[in-house]
């Protein structure tokens, strides 16, 4: 049994409703994120996932219902919050280099600090050689990468990522994965990560929260109690798997 | 990527060089021609060669082409400045502020068909022949093109670049600043573009109607004086300057748009 969580919360998310026009999204949901959690989101295709982080972060205002983010409203400006965005959101007007500095120029952070995370940054997503390439001239793939390496740039206490690795290839995504892992621990961050994959899912989350189909409730919270770093092969992990993939399908 | 079409490189190279080259060969070969049977309706490249060298000996009104290329281009010059401080500052208001769209959209709406050329009986009634209504004309000409490719360019915005700026914590000076601005600078760019080549041609028009130097007042004296040698390399000299001007502008774009090829 995994002990009681007594970190304080981090996002609290009441009665979270969402409509566009008639269609309704998200129907009152309700639930907790402790800080330094690492949340993953799944649920079936168009049901709302990313909506719901959309919500968070105030490019959607909810319909109805309250958001919080330490206990007062979601403000990027007094939150150290970073976003990937599903869709791709590199500025093609700045250079690969850049474009990993831009969040940490807005926060002022003094030259030296900034190139030097900068640097750091182009190293771990292999992007160093394109430090002056724009990013109209590299792969989806590469393009993913800078987005990535801008939100882990800010060393941001709340880090929200809607599918950052679905265009990656396997052998880029496990990296990735365990580098989102060690940012995590290192930063003690709190991660909320919707993504497809299920095996993803349970590779990375302390907890999974499982969305139904759409309009999106929470179906299930699943407590991932198994050590890391973990084995995709393990029997626990597999069942884990399993259960999950069951549930999506199973509406 | 580069899209393979079958033909070798080197043949496309010589093909896109000389098609250029063979174009120019057979205007020239046609106007020696077309000369050679009609001198009085159009004098020979060699007479207009001659009548070219004659501009600088004997100068025109005390001037020499160089200088009625110059006292055009200073207007033109002058008048881009300041449409480029106008036009892209108010380009830039009524593409972000939705209220100030509201308010000057339709004036703007109203002037915007009227032809830089349909102002100049006001502007002569008004302001006289002299300097000022000239770099005037020119402004109104040329102010147009760049508030509509501005403020096109900053309604073009993409919502999510705009949604980067937020999630980051830019203030809205920020993200016109940082986000709104650079996407529509190509935009912008192409308004300088055509300002610049509607600025060239209004300032011609100017001169033509008076002024006593300007490549426009030496067409209207060539005309004038049936001297068509005179309107030839006048009309020559335009015709260099303004590919002059827009190759300069193709390379600037190059520098202050780098990621748009
Ligand atoms: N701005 C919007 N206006 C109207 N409808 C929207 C808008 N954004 C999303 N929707 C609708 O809301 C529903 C949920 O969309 P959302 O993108 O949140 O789903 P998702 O779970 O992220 O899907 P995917 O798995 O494809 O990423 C969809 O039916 C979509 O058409
Ligand atoms: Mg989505």
């Amino acid at each position: 049994m995994p002990t009681e969580d007594n970190r304080p919360i981090k996002v609290e998310v009441k009665n979270l409703t969402k409509r566009f026009g008639d269609l309704l999204v998200l129907d009152h949901m309700s639930f907790n994120i402790r800080k330094g959690e690492f949340v993953c989101v799944v649920g079936p295709t168009g049901c709302g996932k990313s909506t719901f982080l959309n919500c968070l972060t105030r490019i959607h205002m909810p319909s109805e219902g309250d958001l919080y983010i330490d206990g007062v409203p979601a403000d990027p400006k007094k939150h150290n919050i970073s976003f990937v965005f599903q869709e791709p959101s590199a500025l093609p007007w700045l250079t690969v280099a850049d474009n990993i500095a831009y969040g940490l120029k807005i926060k002022r952070l003094p030259k030296e600090e900034t190139e030097q995370r900068v640097n750091q940054i182009l190293d771990l997503m292999g992007l160093q050689e394109f430090r002056n390439a724009y990013p109209g001239e590299l792969s989806v793939s590469a393009e993913q990468r800078i987005i990535i390496g801008r939100s882990f740039a800010m060393k941001p206490d709340l880090l929200l990522m809607d599918e950052p690795y679905g265009q990656m290839d396997v052998k880029m995504r496990f990296y990735l994965e365990d580098e989102v892992i060690r940012l995590w621990k290192e930063l003690g961050s709190t991660v909320i990560f919707i993504t497809h994959n299920i095996e993803e899912a349970v590779y990375l989350a302390e907890k999974v929260l499982i969305l139904t189909n759409k309009p999106a409730k929470i179906k299930e919270e699943i407590v991932i109690d198994l050590p890391r770093p973990r084995d995709i092969t393990d029997s626990r992990f597999i069942a884990y798997r399993n259960d999950i993939t069951d549930k999506i399908k199973w509406w | 990527m580069e899209r393979m079409n079958g033909e070798p490189k080197a043949l496309r190279n010589v093909l896109y060089w000389g098609l250029p080259v063979l174009a120019i060969g057979l205007i020239a070969i046609g106007w020696i021609a077309f000369s050679g049977s009609n001198p009085d309706l159009m004098p020979s490249p060699a007479a207009v060669w001659s009548r070219f060298i004659k501009t600088f000996t004997k100068p025109i009104a005390k001037t020499t082409l160089i200088g009625h290329a110059w006292a055009s281009l200073k207007r033109v010059l002058l008048a881009l400045m300041a449409a480029w401080a106008f036009g892209i500052s108010f380009g830039i208001l009524i593409g972000w502020n939705k209220k100030a769209r509201a308010f000057f959209g339709s004036i703007f709406e109203v002037i915007r068909p009227i032809p830089p050329i349909a102002w100049i009986p006001i502007i002569i009634m008004w302001f006289g022949i002299g300097e000022f209504p000239k770099i005037l004309l020119v402004f109104i000409g040329t102010f147009v093109p760049l508030v509509i490719n501005t403020s096109t360019g900053i309604e073009m915005v993409d919502r999510i670049n705009i949604q980067v700026g937020q999630i980051f914590g830019g203030n809205s000076s920020q993200i016109l600043k940082d986000i709104v601005i650079p996407t529509a600078l190509p935009s912008i760019f192409a308004g300088i573009r055509t300002s610049v080549s509607s600025g060239w041609t209004t300032v011609l028009a100017a001169e033509m109607l008076g002024a006593n130097a300007g490549l426009g007042s030496l067409v209207t004296r060539g005309w004038q004086g049936s001297d068509l040698s005179l309107v030839m390399v006048a009309v020559i000299t335009i015709a260099v300057i303004g590919a002059l001007l827009s190759v300069i502008l193709q390379k600037l774009e190059k520098v202050v748009c780098p990621w748009n090829h």
